[in-house]
């Protein structure tokens, strides 16, 4: 069994680095990122002269002084993170509305599965192989929060909470996206759904000043972003991993259902 | 479809953006919000056709068994999350364990757990608190912490009757409240929110006294060696702090719980000395901060009451290279008495800070029901240099080569008198600057301080380590740095990816 799947693993892993999208994917979100990590760095070197200079407080007895709010943490190092999660929502999708689709449409699946392969073992071989791709994205991005940790004195043991809550994030967004496209042979409609599905509820507060507190609040803990913010802030809380293996694992029965299905037909 | 799908996808990122840009659920994002989903339920509807068929025979009882599966993970995951949240767990990665509460905040939240039958407090986090950013990791460990305590999220309008009278305060983000009462915490801090629990809680009522009048250090000055922080602090504990004119006084007030001689630099009159004497009769309790290089008549005073003061000042090599500003007088201090309740929570991973100090030792107990013991000590390396003037002079000073090392010498001493009028207490401690603006939220300074005044006024439950306070990193990144993080992050790095894809691409095509 162990010789099966990772001959999986391997045939789709070639299959990923053999197409240019894995590598537009990784360039475009590297590009992003780099790009808003530079605005926000420009933005705190701003902010810090301005309140240095005294003209925010108007040449009054705290001139020169800095809040305490404005640091490199709040200002620097959580709207890089909070932007490596969004970019993650935005480009993940591109790379799961193929991985069950495309093999749909071709009809390769059906080869698959009347092999002595199992489903599951199919189902494993391109969850893990994507999850892979995540993690080879937010290493490839860990520069611009690893700049930050480093000179700010954030420590590295921060920045491994970073990357754990990340890391919990994007596996979920692809486990999304990958039973979205395994319900599907259209890469465009695994696409939509991909986007719609964490975009619905990536963050409630928007329905905040409509729903009652309790309701709020209670919604809140379905809501993707408040489940990654403490990572951000260096805390790795049991729940919130939960909460990322919860919606893994039913991305993963979601994917092995839909190939049963496959088969049973 | 095509179409139809991209709608949807641009009317809802429209709407979602036009919430956040101006933080405010307008006609314009509730209508693309709305018309959004509505376009992608229509494309997923037309498109049905394209999905798996559901309804074939043989493939209905795949279905149900694959539909009850899914259930049983959404289950399984709701009920890891409940658990999740009901055994609260968490790692603390950052540098200053910012969101790991304090010995003192754990000993509030365990008196807290055992009154929770007669007084049930709360903690309310209102909506300017939630808008700052850390707070709700913090909230998260008060949860997890107390659960005694009940910790809401409330909106101000929902606030109890008794917090109506705080709210107008710019500060009114978080509350500790009882029936009948609420104390206000500030900003949203563990520090804060702990103090006002504390004071929330505190049944005895303290006051401490500073005698003033002599060259004694300013309750309010807020320069660096004045002690409006350390006021400032005492008060944030709900402890009544006062100035005490002693030549004005004919006596020490029944009020005064403790009685703080903060480093005197004259003698105190006749009158005033005989106050004091009078004062620890009846059962008072007196805090002496000592300067080396300072002698008055408070001296003989506390020799009566078994302390030894011997002239000179603390030096030692070892301790003084950690510092910023290397000098043998600075200490850092290590060696507690660990079965003072003073000093009973302190151990040699909590350093103590003193620039200059004397030595204080307990010599002999004036009644053998006396008990009189050494609380902080110096390190074995240290000596006593007999030349003040060139020691704080920062002149080169050496140990005498005729004096032993080796011996841990007391800096602080605190003596218990049991007299028939009541038990006084003395707390002396051989620096005075340690608890100055610039020194007393360094290491652990604060807490030997407060903790004394703690145990001077009997109050030994309320005896902890404070949270320490959290120096934000505000440095610019320079222009070079800025540079070089820009062109290798938003062009050097995606260009290699580029190259890498190209490559793909093309090898592709040729296979």
């Amino acid at each position: 069994m162990t010789q099966r799947l990772w001959a999986l693993f391997r045939k789709e892993l070639r299959t990923l680095f053999a197409s240019p999208i894995a590598y537009i994917v990784l360039t475009v979100f590297v590009a992003l990122s780099g790009v808003y990590f530079f605005q926000h760095l420009l933005n705190y070197n701003r902010l810090l002269f301005v309140f240095q200079s005294g003209a925010i407080s108007g040449g009054s007895f705290d001139a020169g002084t800095i809040p305490l709010q404005v640091n490199s943490l709040n200002d620097l190092f959580i709207p890089t993170s909070n932007d490596l999660s969004l970019f993650l929502l935005a480009v993940l999708p591109l790379v799961t509305m193929r991985v069950f689709a495309e093999e749909r449409a071709q009809g390769t699946d059906e080869l698959l599965l009347t092999t002595s392969l199992r489903p599951w073992e199919v189902a494993m071989a391109k969850h893990v192989t994507t999850y892979l791709f995540v993690l080879l994205m937010l290493a490839v991005s860990a520069i611009y929060p690893a700049a930050v940790v480093i000179k700010s004195h954030l420590g590295m043991e921060h920045l491994l909470a970073l990357y754990v809550g990340q890391l919990g994030y994007g596996m979920a967004v692809a486990a999304i996206g990958l039973a979205c496209s395994s319900l599907t042979q259209s890469q465009i409609v695994a696409a939509v759904l991909a986007y719609a599905i964490p975009f619905l509820i990536i963050d409630f507060t928007w329905l905040h000043p409509v729903l009652s507190q309790g309701v709020a609040q209670v919604l809140d803990e379905f809501a993707l972003q408040s489940h990654f913010d403490s990572f951000a802030r260096g805390v790795i809380e049991l729940r919130r991993g939960l909460y990322f293996g919860g919606i893994i694992a039913l991305g993963f029965t979601v994917s092995v259902g839909s190939m049963e299905f496959a088969r049973a037909r | 479809m095509r179409f139809l799908s991209a709608a949807g996808l641009v009317t809802i990122l429209s709407g979602l953006g036009a919430y956040y840009a101006t933080e405010q659920l307008s006609w314009f994002s509730i209508v693309n919000l709305i018309v959004g989903p509505l376009l992608l339920v229509t494309v997923v509807v037309v498109e049905i056709g394209r999905f798996r068929g559901f309804t074939g025979a043989s493939s209905r009882r795949v279905a149900l068994r694959w539909g009850l599966g899914i259930a049983a993970v959404v289950a399984a995951s709701l009920a890891a999350n409940l658990l999740g949240m009901r055994w609260h767990s968490t790692i603390d990665l950052t540098v200053e364990r910012r969101y790991t509460l304090s010995d003192q905040t754990l000993l509030i939240c365990e008196q807290i757990a055992a009154n929770r039958d007669t007084e049930a407090p709360s903690l309310l986090f209102l909506e300017d608190a939630l808008m700052a950013k850390e707070v709700r990791p913090l909230i998260e460990a008060y949860r997890g912490a107390c659960p005694g305590l009940e910790v809401r999220e409330t909106r101000a309008t929902d606030a109890p009757p008794e917090a109506r009278a705080l709210l107008s305060s710019a500060d009114a983000t978080v509350l500790a409240c009882q029936p009948g009462r609420c104390e206000l915490a500030g900003f949203p801090s563990e520090e804060n929110i702990s103090n006002a629990l504390l004071r929330l809680g505190r049944k005895r009522h303290v006051r401490v006294d500073f005698l003033v009048g002599h060259g004694e250090v300013n309750l309010a000055s807020e320069n660096e060696y004045g002690f409006s922080g350390l006021a400032g602090a005492l008060r944030d504990e709900g402890i009544q702090v006062a100035a005490l004119v002693g030549a004005a006084a004919r006596a020490v007030p029944k009020e005064t719980t403790v009685l703080v001689v903060a480093g005197p630099e004259r003698n105190l009159l006749p009158a005033e000395l005989a106050a004091i004497e009078r004062y620890l009769e009846r059962g008072g309790s007196l805090l002496v901060l000592l300067e080396p290089g300072v002698t008055t008549n408070l001296e003989p005073l506390l020799g009566r009451w078994g302390f030894e003061l011997p002239k000179g000042v603390l030096a030692d090599r070892a301790g003084s290279p950690l510092l910023e500003d290397p000098k043998p007088t600075s200490l850092l201090l290590r060696s507690y008495n660990p079965f003072h309740p003073v000093t009973r929570k302190l151990s040699n991973r909590t350093l103590l800070l003193m620039p200059g100090a004397r030595a204080v030792i307990p010599a002999r107990k004036p009644r053998p029901d006396d008990d009189l013991e050494g609380l902080v000590f110096s390190n074995r390396s240290a000596w006593l240099e007999k030349d003040v003037v060139a020691a704080l002079a920062d002149r080169a000073i050496a140990p005498d080569p005729d004096e032993p090392l080796g011996q841990e010498l007391p800096l602080a001493a605190a003596g218990r008198y049991p007299r028939a009028r009541g038990e006084a207490r003395i707390v002396v401690i051989g620096d005075r600057d340690f608890a100055s603006n610039r020194l007393l939220l360094a290491l652990y300074n604060r807490d030997l301080f407060l903790n004394a005044v703690l145990w001077l006024a009997e109050d030994d439950e309320h005896i902890s380590l404070r949270p320490k306070a959290w120096t934000p990193h505000q440095d610019p990144f320079t222009l070079q740095q800025t540079l070089a993080y820009f062109y290798f992050l938003a062009f050097a790095l995606p260009e290699v990816l580029l190259l890498l894809g190209i490559h793909a691409w093309y090898r592709q095509r040729g296979a």
